[in-house]
């Protein structure tokens, strides 16, 4: 029987999931199996399972209720090992590595932040800052909205300025919530967001961290926020030896 | 602001919350080389239409009519000026209290700024391993269950 894997975790955990309803349909039990100083948060593997919404949220919520109390280096959704023994063969077999990573993250949770224009006050936002399209969008109104080309032109550079504003909010919106953050990770750019950002705070930080986030709201209406945490550092657990690229664990902040 | 406890259902791990962190349970998180993974070939999940701007004949059309229709006096002088309406909606995305935020996000996001995504889909890869799946773009605005 297959074994669905949630998070790695140190075996000293003071209140582990045992026996939360965990993913499938039943939900499975969850178990833990430990090995040395580690322990991993499991249940049976459901046949079949696919990547359903009640699924993720199990995953996500087992992982969310044993975060709280204490490091759970969270698994990516559906990962399944042919056995128990496996698994803690795993554990074994990378526990230093694995401890090294709880010992960082101790403490620490990540907070995702989106961000996205909001069409109107961005344009009024463009139109303020740059005279000639205003004046443009003045001489297309009185021409009745103005010829093909006229509004091609317009469009144009309104597109441009608005991008331009896309690229400028993003790195503001980093810029300003870095320094509340103990590393950050910058998610794939065709998500949908102009920015989409996972911060790494330390839990009892998360109060200042989120007043830079209403910071970063009050200093720019015509952005929308999405914010959301704490969560199990997902961002977060992969670095070990080698940084991948946009991580900048334990990046200086002194220099902001 | 408060702090949102990690198991409250509420917050960031609710199922409004799930909507928002997708990509962070889906492509983030530890693989491990000994486990297989189930497979996300062919998901379809909710995703986000995209918003980002993307230069196109269309775009620039919409846009242009954006503008014309756009309440000068409204706006430019005093500080960008959102309307209410926007505050509401930002609020219910970022912690909406349960499962009816998670259409509710959908709806507010799949305004004005919808656009092609396939001029977007570089794909800023953040990862060093390949990914298993073929990218966002395969992922469909559907829910499932």
């Amino acid at each position: 029987m297959s074994t669905y894997v949630y998070g790695i975790t140190a075996a000293s955990h003071p209140s582990l999931p045992d026996g939360m309803g965990g993913v499938g349909d039943p939900p499975r039990p969850v178990r833990i199996l430990k090995e040395g100083e580690l322990a991993a948060i499991v249940s049976e593997a459901p046949e079949g399972l696919r990547p359903k919404r009640k699924d993720l949220l199990a995953h996500q919520n087992v992982l969310s209720e044993s975060g709280a109390a204490g490091c759970v280096l969270p698994m990516r959704f559906g990962s399944v090992a042919p056995d128990d023994g496996t698994v803690t063969g795993v554990l074994a077999e990378r526990a230093d590595h694995y401890r090294e990573r709880l010992r960082t993250l101790d403490g620490k949770v990540e907070y995702n932040v989106k961000a996205i224009h909001n069409e109107e006050a961005v344009l009024h936002r463009v139109m303020a800052e740059n005279p000639e399209i205003r004046a443009l969008t003045e001489a297309n109104r009185q021409a009745g909205g103005g010829s093909y080309e006229q509004r091609l032109h317009l469009g144009e550079m309104v597109v441009a300025a608005v991008k331009a504003r896309e690229a400028e909010d993003a790195t503001d919106v980093q810029h300003t919530l870095e320094p509340a953050a103990e590393a950050v990770s910058v998610g794939p750019e065709s998500s949908g967001w102009l920015a989409n950002i996972s911060f790494l705070v330390e839990r009892d930080e998360a109060a200042s961290f989120l007043a830079a986030v209403e910071q970063v709201r009050t200093g720019h209406p015509h952005l929308e926020l999405r914010v959301n945490g704490p969560l199990p550092p997902y961002s977060f657990v992969e670095p070990g030896p080698d940084k991948p690229e946009g991580t900048t664990l334990g990046a200086d902040h002194a220099e902001e | 602001m408060t702090v949102v406890p990690a198991q409250q259902s509420g917050g960031g791990g609710g199922s409004s919350g799930l909507y928002d962190v997708l990509e962070l349970v889906l492509d983030r998180g530890l693989v491990i080389d000994a486990f297989v993974r189930v497979s996300l070939v062919g998901i379809e999940i909710l995703k986000i239409d995209i918003r980002v701007v993307v230069a196109s004949v269309d775009t620039y059309l919409r846009f242009a009519e954006a503008c014309n229709r756009l309440d000068l006096e409204a706006g430019p002088r005093k500080a960008p000026g959102l309307p209410d309406l926007v505050g509401e909606m930002t609020e219910s995305g970022a912690r909406g209290k349960s499962k009816g935020a998670l259409s509710g996000a959908a709806e507010t996001i799949s305004g004005a700024f919808k656009q092609a995504r396939e001029e977007g889909q570089g794909q800023g890869q953040t990862e060093s391993r390949p990914r298993p799946r073929k990218s966002t773009a395969s992922r469909r605005k559907e829910e499932e269950e």
